[in-house]
């Protein structure tokens, strides 16, 4: 049993490496950046209790939606996807991201207390 | 008198003038006086309220030495003032004559007017009614207050009674109708109390001159007295004049005589005070002698049963009595309809009165038994005396219970009575402790107190010892009530606590304080843990840069045209600007930055994009 999921993770790293293309690895190490910081502002809420919460939230939701953000981003940049997003140019993809950024950011920094 | 079918609660005076009220107006009047005015409103009114004016050659020798024969007012005031004194006559010349008629045209004042006509009319000189009418009713069209009508109408009663007066008296209605309602208890003008008194003055003056009844209702009247008579002391001469003018008017017109009906002492009979009296006077206490006072009805006030109904009060020495007791009627309260008759111009001659019928309690049959719970034993009953005491004390343990019992009947008829209060006193003399039962009566007024020991442990906190026996009545229609110590109880208790001294009950002192409790701040977390947490969360960071580097990220593509510096710096300053906004701005403030700077790199980076977009194709 452990086994085959071990082979199945290796496998699935290897297809990984070799078949995405770069930008979409740059994205992705952004995504595991987003994941880590999210993760760990959780962890710091779990271990010292929810004061002052509004702060812990608009910092999570932060994490969230930046990652949200950047998912949209990299499945419309996808080469792979081109065929759904015909009227979507890589370039508008990144303006999109950029904007939805700066309305998520106006709202977290509000919050932030 | 025509017995009223209907029962109407008519209004009756609640303010009029007592013997003291008048005295103390008359002592007002009598103080001494400087000036004409003064000395007519000082005589004037003395001789309204029926008193003797004093030095009367004096007076008027003063009148005629202040008199100024070229003014109106003057004249007036010497004229009318030598009127109510015996034996004094101003002289008057051709000239006095023609000034006062002169005066009376509808150029003048109405004030004016009034006073030269009844100068003209104390001095006995012939005057034309209808010219004065004419004045009259051309001043009132132009003077419209209170005082001018007031005076229209005194002037009016001082004319030819065969003259047109009708109009005049029209202002009578429209007078009572500017009256201000207080709570259907007054009727005054806004004006003030003394344009209130001269105008009920007025309007009685002329409606007798005349001889028709003033359009004024019975409540309206009693609603003028109130008003008129609440004032108990004086502003100025002027004020007590109208008031006494008033009072005066009040009691001899030939319509209203609104009529004062008070208890002479305390509204109580019993047998040692069998009569009820009463002082019937009209507004200013003068005795209304001539009338008949009868008791309407008089009912039980619980019951609502009649015991009488129309018996005369007899007039004895200027006072109204009427013996009740001699219907020998129960202790109680009683509702009297009282109606004074005799005179057609009685006002508020329906009066209500809650008269009250007290006696004298006396305590009978008093019988104390100490009664043993299973009965085997007999019981032995101790009958006891008023006001002596029980020779030997009663004992009671847990096994017994003390009995007593005893009638409460009526001195002079020998009635039983249940009166408001029958409390039974126990008082422990070494512990100052209290306690108080209360004695029920039961179906045939018999009362009974039982003293359960076991039961009744709690009230006593099972102190043992012994306790004196007290019994307690009293009510309101009782004229003697009772405190008896009727005998001494030695109580034993079970399971007895260690008596505690009676602390009395600390409701008084001060309470301990309240100490505020601020609210406490949340706890933190210590600093330590958090800073390591920041350090923490910017690890990723570098580990993004550690990976971006690894996979060849790079910015070797980065050209340097307007648009995309313009674009970067543009975005680096939306960034600071979210920092700008967290710590000093707010939202609207936050929002106007972001539209400029937003704009400027929304264009720019539109260009940039578009320019790397057109890369993009050209290299395909």
């Amino acid at each position: 049993m452990s086994n085959s999921v071990i082979s199945v993770i290796s496998r699935f790293l290897e297809e990984y490496t070799s078949t995405t293309p770069t930008k979409l690895k740059v994205v992705d190490s952004y995504l595991l950046y987003i994941l880590l910081t999210g993760a760990l502002q959780f962890l710091y809420c779990l271990l010292v209790g929810t004061f002052p919460f509004n702060s812990f939230l608009s910092g999570f939701i932060s994490c969230v939606g930046s990652f949200i953000l950047a998912v949209c981003l990299r499945i419309q940049i996808n080469p792979q996807n081109k065929g759904d997003f015909l009227s979507i140019s890589p370039e508008r993809a990144f303006a999109d991201f950029l904007f939805a950024h700066t309305v998520l950011h106006l709202v977290v920094m509000n919050f932030i207390g | 008198m025509a017995s009223q079918s209907i029962k109407t609660q008519a209004l009756t005076p609640s303010h009029h003038l007592s013997l003291s009220d008048v005295a103390r107006l008359q002592s007002l009047l009598s103080q001494p006086f400087t000036d004409l005015e003064s000395a007519y409103y000082s005589v004037v009114g003395l001789t309204k309220l029926g008193a003797v004016i004093p030095d009367q050659n004096e007076v008027c020798h003063f009148l005629k030495s202040e008199l100024d024969p070229a003014s109106v007012d003057s004249l007036f005031f010497a004229v009318e003032t030598s009127q109510a004194i015996s034996g004094c006559e101003i002289p008057v010349s051709n000239e006095t004559r023609d000034i006062l008629l002169a005066a009376v045209s509808e150029d003048s004042t109405m004030g004016q007017i009034h006073r030269a006509v009844s100068a003209l009319g104390s001095l006995g000189l012939p005057l034309a009614s209808q010219e004065v009418i004419g004045a009259l009713t051309a001043r009132i069209e132009k003077e419209d207050n209170v005082m001018a009508i007031t005076s229209a109408l005194l002037a009016a009663s001082r004319l030819s009674q065969q003259a047109e007066l009708g109009g005049i008296l029209e202002e009578i209605e429209d007078l009572t109708a500017r009256l201000d309602d207080l709570g259907g208890m007054y009727l005054q003008f806004e004006e003030g109390l003394e344009a209130t008194a001269m105008f009920v003055t007025a309007a009685y003056s002329l409606s007798d001159h005349v001889g028709v009844e003033p359009p004024l209702k019975e409540d309206q009247v009693i609603q003028l007295v109130n008003s008129i008579f609440s004032k108990k002391s004086w502003d100025s001469l002027a004020e007590a004049f109208s008031v006494a003018s008033a009072a005066a008017a009040l009691s001899s017109n030939q319509f209203h005589v609104p009529v004062v009906v008070r208890t002479h002492g305390p509204a109580t009979v019993s047998h040692s005070q069998p009569t009820l009296q009463l002082l019937v006077t009209d507004v200013m206490s003068q005795p209304l002698t001539s009338a008949n006072v009868l008791v309407e009805s008089a009912n039980a006030a619980s019951s609502k049963s009649s015991i009488l109904s129309q018996a005369p009060f007899t007039l004895n020495d200027g006072i109204f009595e009427f013996n009740f007791m001699s219907s020998q009627p129960a202790s109680g309260y009683y509702q009297f309809t009282i109606a004074v008759t005799g005179d057609k111009r009685l006002v508020a001659n329906q009066v209500e009165l809650k008269v009250k019928v007290s006696t004298e309690v006396a305590v009978t049959n008093m019988d104390l038994s100490v009664v043993d719970k299973d009965q085997s034993i007999g019981t032995k009953t101790t009958r006891v005396d008023y006001p002596s005491k029980a020779k030997s004390s009663f004992v009671a343990d847990s096994h017994q219970y003390f009995a007593m019992a005893f009638q409460l009947v009526d001195v002079n008829t020998g009635v039983e009575l249940t009166p408001h209060q029958t409390f039974v006193r126990l008082h422990n003399q070494k512990t100052g402790q209290e306690v108080v039962f209360v004695a029920e009566p039961d179906s045939k007024n018999l009362y009974k107190f039982e003293l359960d020991t076991a039961e009744r442990k709690s009230e006593f906190d099972t102190i043992s010892g012994t306790y004196s026996l007290c019994l307690i009545v009293g009510d309101a229609t009782l004229e003697n009530p009772i405190l008896w110590n009727v005998a001494d109880v030695v109580l034993k208790f079970v399971d007895e606590e260690a008596p505690a001294t009676i602390q009395p009950k600390t409701l008084y002192v001060p309470k301990p304080e309240i100490q505020h409790l601020f609210r406490e701040p949340e706890k933190k977390p210590p600093t330590v843990v958090s800073n390591a947490f920041t350090a923490l969360v910017l690890f990723p960071f570098l580990l993004l840069l550690i990976l971006w580097f690894k996979l060849g990220a790079n910015i070797s593509n980065f050209r340097l045209s307007p648009s995309t510096v313009l674009f970067h710096v543009g975005h680096a300053a939306m960034l600071g600007l979210m920092y700008v906004y967290w710590t000093h701005l707010d939202m609207f403030q936050t929002l106007k930055y972001l539209a400029i700077i937003g704009g400027v790199t929304f264009l720019a980076g539109n260009r940039m994009l578009a320019q790397k977009a057109v890369k993009r194709c050209v290299s395909r």
